[in-house]
Order: structure tokens, then sequence, then C-alpha cells
């Protein structure tokens, strides 16, 4: 077929179109993969973000944004759709055609706009009109057509481009550039780097849906102590509330102890209707404050002086030196026991010039204003006396019974003459109550006549060792008659019990009313350990809590083992803590403050556990010790200024100042 | 073999044939040749510039020798009048002693004119040539007479020698086709032509072309194809060098004053079929247009005293646009070049 043939049009129109869309193809292709790399870029954005925003059940669906691009880019690419110009224009750069592929495209749409606008020409198609055309005006000489020439110039455009006598040749050379095409030669590149996107979005987007979701954020610090305690039964805060029925040592004493009780009980209320844990800790704290400044309360403020004048006073008698001191410490159930211990070893003639002591002491106190502390050193006076007799009774009529006592009596009285503990004294009348029962009436006779006897060999009023010759008659008496019997066993009874002196009794209500306060605590949650608990420690992780174990007691009565698993508890672990040092097993732990490094109080290790006496663990502040910030006017005389304060300034952690400002106290 | 390819392998061979025939009495120089049987085949009058004793008035003589055309010469000279050239009415005795004016017909009326040296005459004297170079016709005392065709106008002019010429003005210049810029012969060339010019006399050149068969060929190149995003690029082309026009080059605007109008337009798309005629194809390319456009252009370019100062030939300018103004619409360019 030669190139200029009509039929050369359908020709390219054929190949030129099996190019076109080849081409259209491929472009296509490349902008539908840049959509879905994008997408899928997208995507993996998206999967990552719902990854970490633990939306698990979103991530795989983020693929779904790679067909979203996917489509976009179709829709892209379809309205960037090469035209045919465009395309011809581009085999024409690949095969090196000299644009006769676009020429004769762009003859053929004008040939086309022309075949559409002859309306006459029914089912003639145009390219036959120009073959028919052609055929006819084949004959025309070239003057002719050169004279026309112009004139086709001028309106080759809006004409039919079939008139065109190079119309043919040109669809012959484009139709031979076509077919002698190769696919490599005409081919677009679809693949660009950026679509390497595609495998490796997706394989993210793959990746971030099987991996597991990380762990959830720890929710927003709740405040702490913030959470809402509710306690049905507060058995400690009891304690506090009997403060009220207690024997006041006056008025004003009175009404703060009822003040207390008062504010125990209110908290009790708070603590069955529910209450921040916080605020719950914050009235405890401040009830224990209370509590501290009673037991501190004898010899305070205005009875400083007097104290202070009858603690030298004191001092001035050897034997009343530990007395005076328990007193200077405010511990009174010590000082009573201080007292009984004098009262049982000390001899007639030595108690005499103890209670003389006392005598100028509480005389001291009164002078220098403080009644209280007078009346408590008078007190003891009394109780030395009373006890100091019924010590020598009881040691008489041990003596008396001679190889009737018991082994364990004999003890006793041997611990009772060397110590003059109070226990040795209430062991033996203990054991002496035991032999009395024991002895036949005939014996008892005896011993009554014997100690008769003793009694008629001492003068009346004689100072010596053992009882008086009053206190022999009397005894004798009792032991003679029934009643007098009952009387002495009933005596015995008594002098097993513990006695104490009234301010020893308030300082014992005081204490079982802190250590009711310490119960509290620790239901409340604050821990704190006591004999024979110990507090397991806990293997978890930080941050997830472990609970407190139940510590048994060890074989001495002592603190044992800590044994707590803590797994499931919501509570932080806390170190455990071990009593005494028995024989069990002392797994658990205080926490270790080092002493080195002290320098800073922010720094100190403060040891979780029942508060030491005189500290407070609560809300308020504590208490330095407050006698370096008072001027004194003991021993060391007046504080300077400059020293007044001194020990909240220094940097020894807050739990150990109360004890530094003892040590620093005046004497 | 389809008549109009026929045509066009006839073109081919006769260009050939008129080459071989002109490298007869001319050395070398065949761009110079070939651009002037552009400016002759697409219809238009070509400019040749170029330093004295280089062939330019051999070449066209040549050339005129070659075509069978009635060829007239107009030696330019300051004193020359438009009379000289176009002709002029004298009154004539006849023979029963009657007088009339009788048209005197000066050199235009030929058919092929060599305008030698035309920057030499003045402005007024070159001005005789604008309406027979524009419209083939030439009005002599209010009468027109057209010219016979083929008509076209091959001037010199000479670059070097500024004292005593006229620099044509630019009206004149754009109604040249091309300006075809004859080079110096090379050492080769130099040789050959010393040798040809020493020895004893060749003979005239063969006649190759009659009138009729270059009004065909001309006819034919009118016919050649040109497709319509390579019109749109002679289109972008020409806009491109208006300073004034968006798209202009960075060395448009800094260089040139003025730029091509639609004249210009239409020269490079007459003067790119003629390169794609004697290529032998029936349609134009890129390529053709871009191989005409310095020969189109370059004496269309007006450029600017900072274009001046700077030594920019239009030249340098018209390579820039080729350069910087793209064929293709972008996203053909991007997929070609990938």
């Amino acid at each position: 077929m030669a190139r200029s043939d009509p039929a050369n049009a359908d020709r390219f129109r054929t190949v030129f179109s099996k190019w076109a869309g080849r081409v259209r193809r491929r472009l296509a292709l490349g902008v539908v993969l840049t959509g879905a790399a994008a997408g899928l870029a997208l995507g993996a954005g998206a999967a990552a973000g719902a990854w970490k925003l633990r939306q698990g059940a979103v991530r795989p669906w983020t693929a779904a944004a790679g067909l979203v691009g996917a489509a976009a880019g179709a829709i892209v690419a379809r309205r960037r759709r090469w035209n045919d110009t465009e395309v011809a224009l581009f085999l024409d750069g690949r095969l090196g055609a000299n644009e006769a592929v676009a020429t004769a495209v762009d003859l053929g749409q004008q040939q086309e706009k022309v075949a559409g606008s002859a309306k006459g020409a029914k089912g003639e198609s145009a390219i036959e009109r120009a073959a028919a055309k052609k055929a006819g005006g084949a004959s025309e000489g070239a003057a002719g057509e050169a004279g026309s020439g112009a004139a086709r110039e001028a309106g080759e455009r809006e004409s039919d481009p079939s008139e065109n006598p190079g119309y043919f040749v040109v669809l012959g050379q484009a139709t031979e550039a076509l077919s002698k095409a190769t696919g490599k030669q005409v081919r677009t590149r679809v693949l660009r780097p950026w679509h390497a996107l595609v495998p490796v979005a997706a394989g993210a987007i793959a990746y971030l849906s099987w991996i597991p979701l990380p762990a959830a954020p720890p929710g927003p610090a709740v405040p702490p102590g913030a959470e809402q305690v509710k306690l049905a039964e507060v058995k400690g805060l009891e304690k506090v509330i009997a403060l009220a029925e207690m024997n006041a040592r006056d008025e004003a004493q009175r009404e703060r102890l009822k003040k207390l009780a008062e504010e125990a009980r209110k908290l009790q209320q708070k603590l069955k209707e529910g209450v921040e844990k916080r605020e719950a800790q914050a009235d405890l704290a401040k009830i224990k404050d209370g509590l501290m400044a009673e037991r501190m309360s004898l010899g305070e403020g205005e009875e400083r002086a007097g104290l202070e004048t009858a603690l030298s006073k004191m001092a001035e008698n050897p034997d009343l030196k530990d007395a005076a001191k328990a007193l200077g410490d405010r511990d009174l159930t010590s000082f009573d026991e201080e007292m009984q211990k004098l009262a049982n070893k000390m001899e007639k003639e030595d108690r005499e010039r103890a209670k003389k002591t006392l005598e100028e002491a509480a005389e001291a106190a009164k002078k220098a204003g403080a009644g209280n502390v007078a009346k408590a050193l008078e007190e003891q006076k009394k109780r030395l006396e009373q006890q100091g007799a019924q010590g020598d009774a009881l040691k008489e009529l041990a003596k008396e019974l001679g190889e009737g006592l018991s082994d364990e009596a004999k003890e006793a009285l041997k611990d009772m003459e060397k110590s003059g503990s109070p226990e040795a004294q209430r062991k033996l009348a203990e054991k002496l109550d035991e032999a009395l029962k024991k002895l036949t009436p005939d014996e008892r006779k005896r011993l009554a006549e014997k100690m008769k006897k003793q009694a008629g060999q001492m003068d009346p009023g004689e100072m010596g060792e053992g009882p008086s010759k009053e206190e022999l008659e009397d005894l004798a008496k009792k032991l003679e008659s029934e009643e007098g019997m009952k009387e002495l066993e009933e005596q015995l009874k008594e002098m097993a019990k513990e006695s104490q002196s009234g301010d020893g009794q308030r300082e014992q209500g005081l204490e079982d009313a802190e250590k009711g306060l310490g119960e509290a605590e620790q239901q409340l949650g604050v821990p704190m350990p006591g004999p024979g608990q110990g507090q397991g420690q806990g293997d978890g992780k930080q941050g997830q809590g472990q609970g407190q174990g139940d510590g048994k007691p060890g074989k001495d009565g002592k603190g044992g083992p800590g044994n707590g698993d803590g797994k499931d508890s919501k509570e932080p672990a806390t170190p455990g803590h071990s009593d005494g040092g028995g024989p069990g097993d002392h797994k658990g732990q205080t926490g270790v403050v080092d002493g080195k490094g002290v320098n800073a109080r922010a720094d100190a290790k403060v040891n979780k556990g029942r508060p030491m006496p005189g500290i407070t663990m609560g809300r308020t502040q504590g208490r330095a010790g407050e006698t370096a910030n008072t001027r004194g006017t003991g021993a060391l005389g007046d504080a300077a200024p400059s020293e007044i304060g001194g020990v909240d300034r220094s940097v020894v952690p807050e739990e150990y100042r109360e004890q530094l400002g003892r040590y620093f106290q005046p004497k | 073999m389809d008549k109009f390819e026929h045509k066009l392998s006839l073109a081919r061979e006769t260009s050939t044939k008129l080459k071989e025939a002109i490298g007869q009495v001319i050395v070398g120089q065949s761009e110079v040749v070939e651009q002037t049987l552009w400016g002759i085949l697409a219809g238009g009058h070509v400019l040749l510039e170029g330093a004295p004793g280089l062939g330019k008035t051999l070449l066209v003589r040549t050339i005129a020798g070659c075509l069978d055309l009635q060829f007239s010469r107009i030696q330019f000279t300051p004193d020359l009048m438009p009379s000289d050239v176009t002709g002029t009415n004298i009154l004539v005795t006849a023979a029963d002693g009657s007088r009339h004016f009788q048209l005197h017909k000066g050199p235009i009326f030929g058919q092929v004119i060599l305008a030698d040296e035309i920057n030499r005459a003045t402005p007024k004297t070159q001005s005789a040539l604008l309406e027979a170079m524009q419209e083939h016709a030439c009005t002599i005392a209010g009468k027109r007479h057209a010219m016979e065709e083929p008509f076209f106008v091959l001037a010199t002019e000479n670059p070097i020698e500024m004292e005593g010429t006229y620099p044509l003005p630019e009206a004149q210049l754009d109604r040249f086709l091309l300006k075809v810029i004859v080079p110096s012969p090379n050492e080769d060339e130099m040789t050959e032509i010393l040798n040809r010019t020493t020895g004893r006399e060749r003979g005239e050149p063969t006649r190759v072309l009659s009138r009729e068969e270059v009004l065909e060929m001309r006819a034919l190149c009118r016919d050649v194809a040109i497709a319509e995003p390579i019109l749109r690029y002679a289109s972008r082309l020409v806009r491109a060098s208006d300073p004034a026009s968006q798209g202009a080059p960075e060395m448009v605007r800094r260089a040139l004053r003025f730029g091509a109008g639609v004249r210009g337009g239409q020269s490079l798309v007459l003067g790119a079929k003629a390169v794609a005629m004697l290529d032998g194809r029936a349609h134009v390319a890129f390529s053709d247009v871009q191989r005409v456009a310095k020969p189109v252009l370059r004496h269309r370019l007006i450029r600017s005293f900072e274009g001046e100062a700077d030594g920019i030939t239009t030249d340098q300018v018209i390579a820039s646009l080729i350069e910087s103004v793209p064929t293709r619409p972008e996203g053909v360019e991007k997929a070609l070049s990938k």
C-alpha cells in the first residue's frame, strides 16, 4: 500500500489509538500509584497515630487511605488525561518523527471538525470525500496549485485539510513512524522513586496493625491523700474519746481533754460518713498534737521555772536523780516507777531524807508558782511513805515466813531488795498471798507471836531497817484473827496490782489515747508498724503498688518477719519492721538513714513507722525542741538571742530535732 | 507514488542540483546558499550581510544564473535616486512626429533583483524598494505596474563601513524574510577560492530551474502542513522576543528594545516550511522552526542601549529564546525528559 493511500487515514487512527491508549494507561497508572503511595503514607501516619492513641481497631482500616489515594489518583489522571495532540507530541518526541504524528493528528482533527459541520455530506466520510477530490484533482497542473496556494494558506485551518495535497503524505509518514514503533520506544515511566512508599507504607500499616498497643498512659495524678476514706468503726479513737472521763489535773486540763475527745468524736463521725484521707490525717495530727501538748503540759509555761527549781532541788539528793530526770522528761509513769523503786529499796532513814527533799522541792515549786508540780511532788511524797511501809511489811512477812516461801517468792524478795522494782514487789505480794493461804492456824499464830515478840523488842519511833514497831504489831494482829487475815490478804492483792499516782494515771491515759490514734492512723492507711506486726516487702514494679503483709509475732513476743506478697494491693510497698532482735526471722527491714548524708533537710530520708514521741507525722508542722526556742533559766543559763531557734535553723532532719532540743534543754 | 510526494522528492532533487550548480562557482558557504534558497522558495526577500570580498554579489549572481529568471542588478550609491531604481516616464517622439511619455522601466522590473550594498543609498532611495518588495508591484507616475513572478530581492550590505552608509530602516528590514550572515571562508575554502578565481575564467553556471519550476516549488512550500502545536511554538517564540511580554526571558528584557512582530511570525512559519520541503517532508517540525529562527528573527530584534553596550548580539538573544521557550506542553516535556 502506498504511503499516500487514503486508507492510511484509518490505518493511522488504528495505530495511533493503540499507542495512545498504551501511553495514557501507563501515565494513569503512574498517577494512580502516586495517589496510592500518598494515601498509604498518610494511612501509615494515621495507623501510627491510632497505635499511639491505642485505637487498635482503627489501625487496619487506615489501609483504606491507600484505596482512597488511588481513587483520587485515578480522578486526577482522568482530569489530566493527555489529549491526542499531547500524545502525538510525545510519540513524535520518542520516535523522532519530526512531528509527523502531531501534524497528522492535527490535520485529522481539522478534518473531523469540517466533517461535523458538513451537514449535507451524509454517509460520506471526509476521508472518502478527500480521496475523491484527490483523484479528481490529480491532473491539475502545478501552476494552478501554485496560484491557489496563498488562498489556501489563508483559509487552510478552516477548510478541509484533506484538500491539502500533503495531508495523505503526512498521514503516511506518521503511520509509518508509528508502525515501526516498539513498546519500549514509547514507554512512559510508570514507577517513580516515591512509589516505593506503596510497599513500605503498606508494610508499616500491617506492622502497626500487628504489634500490640502501647501501655496505657498513666491517668491524671490524684493529689496525695485526696482519696475518700470511709470507716464504720475506728476503735483507736474510742481511747481518745475516753479522755473526756479522765480525772484531770485541773479544770483547764479537763476542758482541753474534753475538747480533744470532742474532736476525736467528730472525726469518728466524719470517717463513718466518708472523708478525704488527707483531711482525716490532718484531724488526727491535730488531735495528736493536742495529746502531745497535754503530755508535756506539767511544768510548762508559767510553771516552767517552778519545775526547774524543783528539779534542781531533787537533784541535790543523789537517790532522787533518776526520778528527777523522769520528771524532767515529763515521763510521769517512769517517775512513778522510780519513786516506787526508791520506796522498796530505801532504808527508812533514806526514805525520810527523800521525803524531805520532795517536800522541799514541792515547797520550792509552790513558791515559784508551779502549783501542779508541787501537788505532784507532794503526792509522790505520800506514796513514798505509804509504799515504803507496804514494802517493809512485805519484806518482814516474807522473812518471817522463812522456809515456808516458794523459790519464786524468795527470788522476788531478793529482786525487790536489790532493785526495788514494782514488778518484784507485785510478784512478792502475790507469792506471799499464796503462802499465807497455805499456813495452818497454828503456824499463823506462831508467826503472829513471833512478830509481836519482835515488835516488843523495838522502841516506839525507832528508825532502822525494816518496818516500824507499829507496823509489826499491826501485822501480827492481822495474822491472829480471821478477819485480820482476810484484810491482810486483800492488802496483798492490792499490792500485787500496779499502783500509779494521779499524774501517772493521766499520763497512762494520754499514752493510751496516743496509741489509739496510732491505731486509727494505721486503719486510715498510714503504715504504723508495731511490735509483732511486720510489713511485707513488695516485689512489684514501681507505680503498680504492692500491699502490706501481715507480720506474725516472734516466739518471744517480739517482732516477727513480715510476710507480705502484696501483688494485688494498690498500696505501695513499704519496708517491714522488726522489733527487738528476737529469734524470729527478721526479713523485714527498716530503711537506713545515712547519717553522713544529712547535710540538707530536703534529702533527709524519713523512716516510715510509728512516730517518735513528740513528733508529728501529720500535715501540721513538727515542733522542734521547744526549750531551745525559749529563754531558758536552767543550768545552762540564759540562751543568747541568736541561739533561740537554733535547732530549727540546723540541718538536722526534722524527726531528730526534738531529741536535739531536749539534749540542749537547760537543766 | 503520490503526486505531492513526487513533487517533494523532485523539489529535493532540484534543490540539490541547484546547490551543486552554485557550488561550481561558490566555494563553501553551504549554509548561506541553503538559507538563501529557503528565502527564495518561501517567496521572500533575502538580505545578505558580510564583509566586502566574501562573494555576496557573486553568490547572488550565481543564483540568478542558475535560475532561468530575469536578473537585475542595482548598485546602491549615495546619489542613487528612486527613479533610478523604479524607472521613469520619458518623452518619446513617435515616427509621426507626435510625442508621448513612455515608461522606461528601472532595474526593479526584473525577477531576481540584486540590491548591492543597499545601505549605501539614502533612505529615500531605499524606500523605493518598499512597495515592490511588499506588494510585488511598483507605482510610477500614478500607474501601478505589477512585477513578473517570481520576484525576489537579494540585497547585500556591508556591516563594517559605517561612513557614508544609511542603515536600513526597521520597516524595510522587516520586509526581508531572512537576513543571512555571510561568514569568512575557512582555510580549505579560501584555498579553493584562490585556486578557482586566479586561473582561467569559468563559464556561466548551469541553469537548473525554470521560472515555472520556481513557482511550483513555491506553491509546494506553502502546501507543507504545519500542526497547531508548532504554530503555537512559533507564536510563543515571537511573543517571547517582545521584552514587554510576560514570558520574555531575562536576556530579552535586558538586551532588547523591540521584538519581532506578526510578520516575523509569518516569516518563521514560511521559512520552516521551506526547510521541511527541502528536507523532503510534507510537514514542519519544531526543529525546522528553530533552524530558521536566527535568519528570520535576527534583523527584526532591535537591541536596547544596554544590550548594545553589553555586546549582546541578536543571535545570542535568539539562542536564549530557543533555549527558554518550551516546544511541547510541560507534561509532555517532562515525560520525554525522563
